[in-house]
């Protein structure tokens, strides 16, 4: 800007002095012309012609007075009338030189030698003739004859008056034609310069013309692309002044907003487009910028905001601000997208996504619906088998039902592989560390691979390369099931050869106490091709469909593999040469641990030496059958129910040692029959309460503990994992509340004193005894319910307080029977009460006679 | 008869009318003018004496000349006066000096005031001697136009002799 207004002063400064020159030239010449002129005009005006005139003049006058003296001599002065001749011609004669002695032409003249002397003598001769001329005729007449051969005399002078005037008027006729001349060849130059001068002027005028024209057709060019741009632009742009009145308004603005440019131009951007709701945050801003402060969105890229069109439709738009300077004006410029569509289409892409993962999950959870409608039957048939094995068979028989057994074993892992990859896809895949030993693992699996190796001829063994690390905190279950799926798929693919499985510890982890674990599982089986080392390990992936189908694989076992590997963050890969063999390795992260030695979690001690009273709650004909007749293998003593209800009945009546609960019944489901029993009061009230469910889910069994249950079997049963369980439940190590309670209590006491502790104790006690001997002596059908749920409330709390959470949830369901107003509910409720009280108050320890 | 004495009566009335105006000379001839003139008893040529120009109306200035030394003061006829005198009727008019130098002046050339016929130069009338008696003077330091070699020319002194050419 400025660097233009310097160009342009010194422009001005160029033709002021170009025009101040052209001037000075101009009156020169017009001095110059002037002078030509004068000199033309004196040549004209001066008396030049008239000089010679009179200088010639002078001779002839004098030959006309000589004359005039000749014919009057000749007459001898008798005739008057040639003396008066005489005298005009004197006069003449007399009048002439006295022009050349008067005049001022003559000046110059006269100061030349050659000319004053001759006109010095001729007016000599003149002055001295007047007394004659001017005397009698007769006095004239008489000297007639001198005054001629004066006249005679003085002809040479008169000669050379004429001459030297003519001479001398010629010299400086020359001079003044020199000066003329001189004067002329200077106008010339000074005109040829001026028209230089002016032929450079025009020259340079041009130039900047040209250049300004050039100019000028940029800036046309610039603009018309501006304007091209503009128009041709899909986003919309706006241009407003500082006020926030708009300025610019683009075509495609137009189609974006509705308004024409004419409409738009010169009004408030903020009524034009802004919504209503946006209008206050608008009008802040504007202030803001005027004031001095900046926009937050100028120049900070691309934000989402909201517009309005012309009808008022609200609608998203993707904004870009710039401000920019135009002259002395800040103005801003707003690029504008209509993304109304996008936001639709990505609203709809979202929607679309959470149907597609709804129905992932419904397609997961179908999975886990059906394998446990699968496993229901699964365990009647293999059940069955089990007690057919114990019967007398032929060995014919025998070797049909060990052939059931195995591929109702496959079937059975198959449901259970396919449950494994629905709950890692329902994200329900969780890690349980503990203290484990990788050399039991290792030798568990060999030895329960090993007659499946021998079946096909392959050899199989373990050991570790370098120095064995055994003890690390693992989900054992999950590293058990990956090496076994690898070491089942390496038998798969191996005929007559060696299987053999490497432990080392590859480097150290990321953090202390952690390393990497490198398992191999190698064989010298029929190999892997290069296409098929990637895919491998996808779902349903069967490298050989015959293979596949003849060694019966469900294509799904590496696939889990590698999740359970990925779960406990470890990796797993496989090289191979086709016809050598394969190395399939994973490799985990696990952290060391020691291994308490007088607990062996994964092998608990199996007691069935002791036989017990149990309790069967089992709706479904077939497993209750096959659950009583494992139970009778073991010399227990069974007691069936066909549903919750009569279960509750049961347990009510008779103290059980344990019980087996079904999840699902009809008229009362598992975890309701439980929390009954709890709080019933009854003589099973506090014995373990085995849950026997298909539904293995994690979830699953939290909330049969929440119910109050004790252990948990899957479905379907095998004598094993019930003989597990039964141990674990009865045997020495089992967790009871008893326990608990006792726990909880010693507790208590360090933590309150043991003054206190007592004194709160005996409160306690003695409130127990009177409230239950107060609601046991209430009519059920008549009592206060309000009253009773009141009380029950506020006893639950000490019995909580206290850990007897047997009497404190029997209490618990008398108030919300109270408080449901059922009635019968209530009286069967409060009649066991006094019951569940007592065990409670043998549970806690004498006041001052605590252990702990 | 008597209509044709009446007519001839009239006419020699009207004759001597005129004749007042333009009257002989009674002294020495200076100037005579002769050619294209209505002034009756003038067809013939008009003789002026030195009493008679005196008695048209005067002109007078001052102004140097290249002739003279110094300023001098002239004192004349306007020539257009003279002219009107006599009834010039023409487009030129020829002046002649006793020496017959002569000069050729357009009529459109003379204006109300200049030249005039000068008969007295500072203060005494002009003899022979002194370019007298007659000289056309214009007055020179007054207008550059008359410092051109034209108007020098028609300064005619001696002057004697006027002709009123068609």
């Amino acid at each position: 800007m400025s660097d233009t207004d310097t160009q342009f002063l010194r422009r001005r400064w160029v033709f002021g002095l170009i025009g101040f020159g052209v001037l000075l030239g101009l009156v020169a010449v017009a001095w110059l012309s002037a002078q030509v002129f004068t000199d033309f005009n004196d040549r004209r005006a001066a008396p030049s012609d008239n000089v010679q005139w009179t200088l010639s003049q002078v001779e002839v006058d004098y030959l006309s007075y000589l004359n005039a003296l000749e014919t009057a001599s000749a007459a001898q002065g008798m005739e008057n009338s040639t003396l008066d001749l005489v005298r005009r011609r004197f006069d003449l004669f007399f009048s002439r030189v006295d022009t050349l002695a008067q005049s001022r032409v003559f000046q110059p003249l006269r100061q030349d030698d050659r000319f004053r002397l001759p006109l010095e003598r001729v007016t000599q001769h003149l002055n001295a003739a007047i007394p004659l001329i001017d005397g009698p005729d007769a006095d004239l007449a008489e000297q007639l004859d001198d005054l001629k051969r004066a006249a005679l005399e003085i002809g040479p002078h008169v000669r050379t008056l004429a001459v030297s005037g003519i001479s001398y008027f010629a010299t400086e006729s020359d001079q003044q034609r020199t000066q003329t001349a001189a004067n002329l060849l200077r106008l010339a130059i000074l005109s040829g310069a001026l028209l230089l001068t002016l032929g450079a002027v025009s020259a340079y005028l041009l130039v900047v013309n040209q250049r300004a024209t050039r100019r000028g057709r940029a800036l046309r060019q610039a603009n018309e692309r501006m304007n091209t741009i503009l128009s041709t632009s899909l986003d919309g742009v706006i241009v407003v002044d500082a006020k926030g009145d708009v300025i610019e308004f683009n075509p495609a603005a137009e189609a974006i907003f509705g308004y024409t440019a004419d409409q738009a131009r010169g009004r408030a951007i903020g009524d034009l487009i802004v919504p209503p709701h946006l209008r206050a945050a608008h009008r802040a801003g504007m202030e803001r910028m005027q004031a001095g402060g900046d926009l937050h969105v100028v120049g900070k890229g691309r934000v989402q905001l909201e517009a309005m069109r012309a009808d008022g439709e609200q609608f998203p738009v993707e904004l870009a601000l710039q401000s920019a300077r135009a002259g002395d004006q800040e103005i801003i410029i707003g690029f504008v997208r209509d993304i109304s569509q996008r936001v639709a289409a990505q609203q709809e892409l979202i929607s679309t996504r959470d149907q597609a993962l709804a129905g992932e999950k419904a397609k997961a959870e179908f999975l886990t619906v059906m394998s446990h409608e699968i496993r229901t039957p699964l365990n009647g048939l293999l059940g069955n088998l089990t007690l057919l094995k114990n019967t007398r068979t032929t060995r014919e028989q025998a070797r049909f039902v060990e052939n059931m057994e195995i591929s109702g074993q496959i079937l059975l892992s198959h449901v259970d592989t396919v449950l494994d990859i629905a709950r890692f896809e329902a994200g329900k895949l969780s890690v349980a560390l503990q203290p484990t030993d990788l050399n039991d693992i290792l030798q568990e699996i060999v030895d329960g691979q090993s007659g499946n190796a021998a079946s096909r001829g392959n050899s199989i063994s373990w050991q570790w390369v370098g120095e064995a690390h055994p003890c690390v905190a693992a989900d054992a279950q999950r590293l058990r099931q990956i090496l076994l799926n690898l070491v089942g798929n390496a038998i798969k693919f191996t005929e007559n050869g060696r299987i053999s499985i490497e432990v080392e510890v590859a480097e150290p982890g990321p953090t202390a106490g952690v390393n990497i674990f490198e398992f191999r599982i190698i064989d010298t089986g029929i190999g892997i091709g290069p296409d098929e080392v990637d895919v491998i390990f996808d779902d349903f992936h069967t490298s050989d469909p015959s293979i596949g189908r003849a060694t019966g694989g469900t294509g799904l076992g590496l696939g889990i593999a590698r999740r359970f590997a990925r779960a406990m963050g470890g990796e797993i890969g496989v090289e191979s040469t086709p016809g050598e063999g394969s190395v399939f390795w994973v490799r985990l992260p696990l952290q060391d641990a020691e291994l308490d030695a007088n607990v062996d979690s994964d092998q608990p001690e199996i007691q069935h030496a002791q036989p017990l009273d149990v309790l069967v709650v089992e709706d479904n004909e077939i497993n209750r059958e096959v659950i009583c007749n494992m139970l009778k293998l073991d010399g227990h003593r069974v007691t069936v129910a066909e549903n919750g209800q009569l279960g509750v009945d049961a347990a009510a009546g008779h103290r059980f040692d344990v019980i087996l609960m079904d999840i699902s019944m009809p008229v009362m489901d598992g975890p309701t029959a439980t929390r009954h029993i709890r709080s019933g009061g009854g003589p099973s009230a506090e014995i373990p309460i085995i849950a026997v469910s298909a539904n293995v889910l994690p979830d699953a069994v939290d909330a049969f503990r929440a119910a109050g249950m004790t252990a948990f079997v899957g479905k379907p049963i095998a004598l094993d994992a019930l003989r597990k369980a039964l141990s674990v439940v009865t045997g020495p190590g089992a967790s009871t509340r008893s326990e608990d309670e006792s726990d909880h209590i010693g507790d208590l006491r360090a933590s309150l004193g043991a003054d206190v502790f007592d004194r709160l104790l005996g409160k306690y006690l003695s409130e127990g005894d009177a409230v239950v001997a107060q609601l046991a002596g209430l009519d059920g059908g008549e009592a206060d319910l309000d009253q009773v749920a009141q009380e029950c409330h506020r006893l639950a709390g000490s019995a909580a307080t206290f850990g007897a959470m047997g009497f404190r949830d029997a209490l618990i369901a008398i108030e919300i029977a109270a408080k449901s107003a059922d009635r019968q509910q209530v009286a069967d409720l409060l009649t066991g009460l006094p019951e569940v009280w007592k065990r409670a108050k043998a549970a806690l320890p004498a006041p001052g006679a605590v252990k702990g | 008869m008597r209509i044709l004495l009446a007519a001839l009566a009239m006419i020699l009335t009207l004759g001597q009318a005129q004749a007042q105006d333009l009257a002989e000379p009674t002294g020495e001839v200076v100037l005579t003018i002769t050619g294209n003139l209505t002034q009756s008893g003038a067809e013939d040529g008009a003789r002026f004496d030195m009493d008679m120009l005196k008695a048209l109306p005067a002109r007078t200035f001052a102004t140097s000349t290249i002739w003279t030394e110094g300023e001098n003061t002239f004192v004349g006829v306007p020539l257009s006066e003279v002219l009107k005198a006599v009834g010039a009727d023409g487009s030129m008019i020829r002046a002649t000096a006793i020496n017959d130098y002569a000069v050729e002046i357009p009529m459109d050339s003379v204006t109300e005031s200049d030249p005039i016929v000068a008969y007295e130069m500072d203060g005494a009338e002009m003899s022979r001697r002194q370019k007298g008696p007659l000289w056309i003077v214009y007055p020179y330091d007054s207008d550059p136009k008359y410092q051109t070699e034209v108007t020098y020319s028609r300064s005619i002194w001696q002057l004697d002799r006027l002709e009123v050419v068609k």
